[in-house]
């Protein structure tokens, strides 16, 4: 019964996505897919977030590093293709097939050095190493003036993809919208898996599983990679919507607006995340329409989800215990 | 015995500061018996159980374990070289349901631990032992219940049925009677005879009752020494035993 719920309540999401260019294009509305191709983006790495806060109960108060890393590593190459100077004796390129998986191992690897680091130290100590990776990424940033600094960086084009055109906002939409989906699934995929039991299990009782016989530096650790890979990946994606990245890409309240976004939409579900990253800009949107002062109203709508749904909005539309 | 013992603590010393909680213990588990840990509160015996599970280190002495010295491997990898334990205090995974928390114990030896593709909620190579498990322990009826909603009794059962669940011939259980009502714990010590023979068991245990009915022998901790092992009837003899537990017992 409630599961048969879930599948309706997230088929309805995913036939929104799909159906808002034709809406749009009725309505005449075209800021409707733009602002949709941003909810796409952001609900991946809310997504990824939820993998290692939700799943391994591991606060990552750093994940826009991953964010701000994978769009960067777009503008670089961009950047170096563009006035023909090439990149450590290579060209560059704008395939999409090829800068895209750079992009996110560079990002994996950042994850598996930030993440051995951080996973030394548990608690208030982890939320605040990862913070300071993060910071650290930042000022690293703001001091590269050759990739502009402090005024971030423009990008000419999107990247490439052969026979499809990135170019045209529509089409670029869909895709962000089925890498959202390919991503959900293969998270949850991920969660229900024995990797994601272990993962589970190390939140819930780590002296016992420690006397089952896991080690807990493997399975955090990987969970960290898997989703600094998926943040990489919103930011490549999102450096191709903005065709621009700047610092503030990475700083300490980006990383606080995904979390925000993860705890919104249904910490530890996967999909709420996704519904999480919608309320969030799609409030933030509204909201600044009104006010510059828009974090007055979005603080309280926060409290009041925290306060009468642990489970987020996700866990008041489909109100069963989700055992993934 | 031609048999070697399948654990053994080789003058095992460990002191927090001034106190030495265990002081020079010997003691060998043999192959196939169940060997009581007495001895009054404060005693150390659970300081004793923490070191050979790994997660104290002891100060000097060595653990055997099948042969291995084990004394230095770290707690996590000392499942795999074939120690099973249960807690004092319960542990185990309140939000995941009974099976899932056995058939975590099932996994957590196995191979693929890794595998992030298969579901792992249907899979019968876990399922199927993990249910085997809950079905010697008697809660076969409760799979699918939240662990964190077992009463307590039950939650002793599940914590010994994740024990045997991993696999391994030893077990090491901390007072896995603790809490319990007169009729769960004389169910628990129906279960624990009918594992006699095929694991050898280190049992930490309060109610002498239990203790007397079901060691095959006894080792009496006192201020972190040992000062007598053997058969129930041996110990409950001993003039020293008396005289430091069984007399203000």
């Amino acid at each position: 019964m409630a599961a048969g719920r879930k599948f309706w309540l997230n088929l309805a999401g995913l036939a929104v996505f799909v159906l808002v260019p034709a809406v749009a294009g009725l309505a005449d509305k075209p800021f409707l897919v733009s602002l949709f191709t941003r909810f796409a983006v952001y609900a991946i790495a809310a997504v990824s977030l939820d993998l290692v806060l939700g799943y391994g109960a591991l606060v990552s108060f750093g994940h826009a590093a991953f964010f701000a890393l994978g769009g960067y590593v777009v503008g670089i190459v961009a950047f170096h293709t563009a006035d023909g100077s090439g990149l450590l004796g290579w060209a560059g390129t704008q395939q999409a097939l090829i800068l895209w998986p750079l992009a996110i191992a560079v990002c994996a690897l950042a994850g598996l050095v930030i993440g051995f680091l951080s996973l030394r130290t548990s608690g208030v100590q982890f939320i605040m190493i990862t913070l300071a990776f993060a910071q650290m990424v930042y000022f690293l940033l703001v001091g590269l003036m050759v990739y502009g600094g402090d005024d971030g960086l423009a990008i000419a084009q999107r990247n490439t993809l052969p026979g499809i055109d990135l170019g045209h906002p529509v089409v670029y939409y869909y895709l962000c919208v089925a890498l959202l989906a390919a991503w959900v699934f293969l998270c949850r995929r991920i969660v229900g898996s024995r990797f994601g039991m272990a993962l589970r299990s190390l939140k819930q009782n780590r002296r016992r599983s420690i006397a089952l016989g896991l080690a807990p530096l493997r399975y955090q650790l990987t969970a960290f990679v898997v989703s600094a890979a998926g943040a990489g990946l919103a930011g490549v994606l999102w450096a191709n919507y903005a065709l621009f990245v700047s610092p503030d890409m990475t700083t300490w309240q980006k990383s606080g607006e995904l979390m925000a976004m993860v705890i919104l939409g249904g910490i530890g579900s996967i999909f709420g995340p996704v519904l999480g990253a919608i309320a969030f800009i799609g409030l933030e949107q509204m909201l600044t329409g009104w006010t510059e002062h828009w974090m007055l109203l979005m603080g309280p709508a926060l409290v009041l989800v925290v306060l009468f749904g642990r489970r987020g909005l996700y866990g008041l539309l489909v109100p069963e215990r989700d055992h993934g | 015995m031609a048999e070697p013992p399948r654990l053994e603590l080789r003058g095992l010393r460990k002191a927090f500061g001034a106190v030495r909680v265990t002081h020079d213990v010997d003691l060998a588990l043999r192959a196939g018996e169940v060997h009581a840990l007495i001895g009054p509160n404060g005693a150390g015996k659970t300081t004793l159980i923490s070191q050979i599970g790994g997660e104290l280190m002891p100060d000097g002495g060595r653990i055997l374990l099948d042969g291995h010295d084990i004394t230095r491997l770290p707690a996590h990898r000392r499942a795999a070289a074939g120690l099973a334990r249960s807690f004092q205090i319960s542990q185990i995974y309140p939000e995941f349901d009974v099976e899932d928390n056995v058939a975590m114990a099932v996994q957590a030896l196995a191979p693929g631990g890794l595998n992030m593709w298969r579901g792992a909620r249907h899979d019968a190579r876990l399922r199927t032992p993990a249910r085997a498990a809950l079905e010697r322990v008697g809660l076969a009826a409760r799979r699918q219940v939240r662990a964190g909603e077992l009463a307590h009794g039950e939650k002793r059962q599940l914590e010994l049925a994740m024990a045997l669940a991993l696999g391994t011939s030893t077990l090491l259980l901390d007072e896995p009677m603790a809490g319990m009502s007169i009729e769960e714990s004389r169910r628990m010590a129906a279960l624990l005879a009918g594992l006699k023979g095929r694991y050898s068991i280190l049992l930490v245990e309060h109610d002498m009752d239990v203790v007397f009915a079901l060691a095959d022998r006894v080792t009496v901790l006192v201020y972190g020494e040992a000062i007598c092992t053997g058969t129930p009837e041996e110990v409950r003899a001993d003039a020293r035993v008396r005289a430091a537990y069984l007399g203000d017992g």
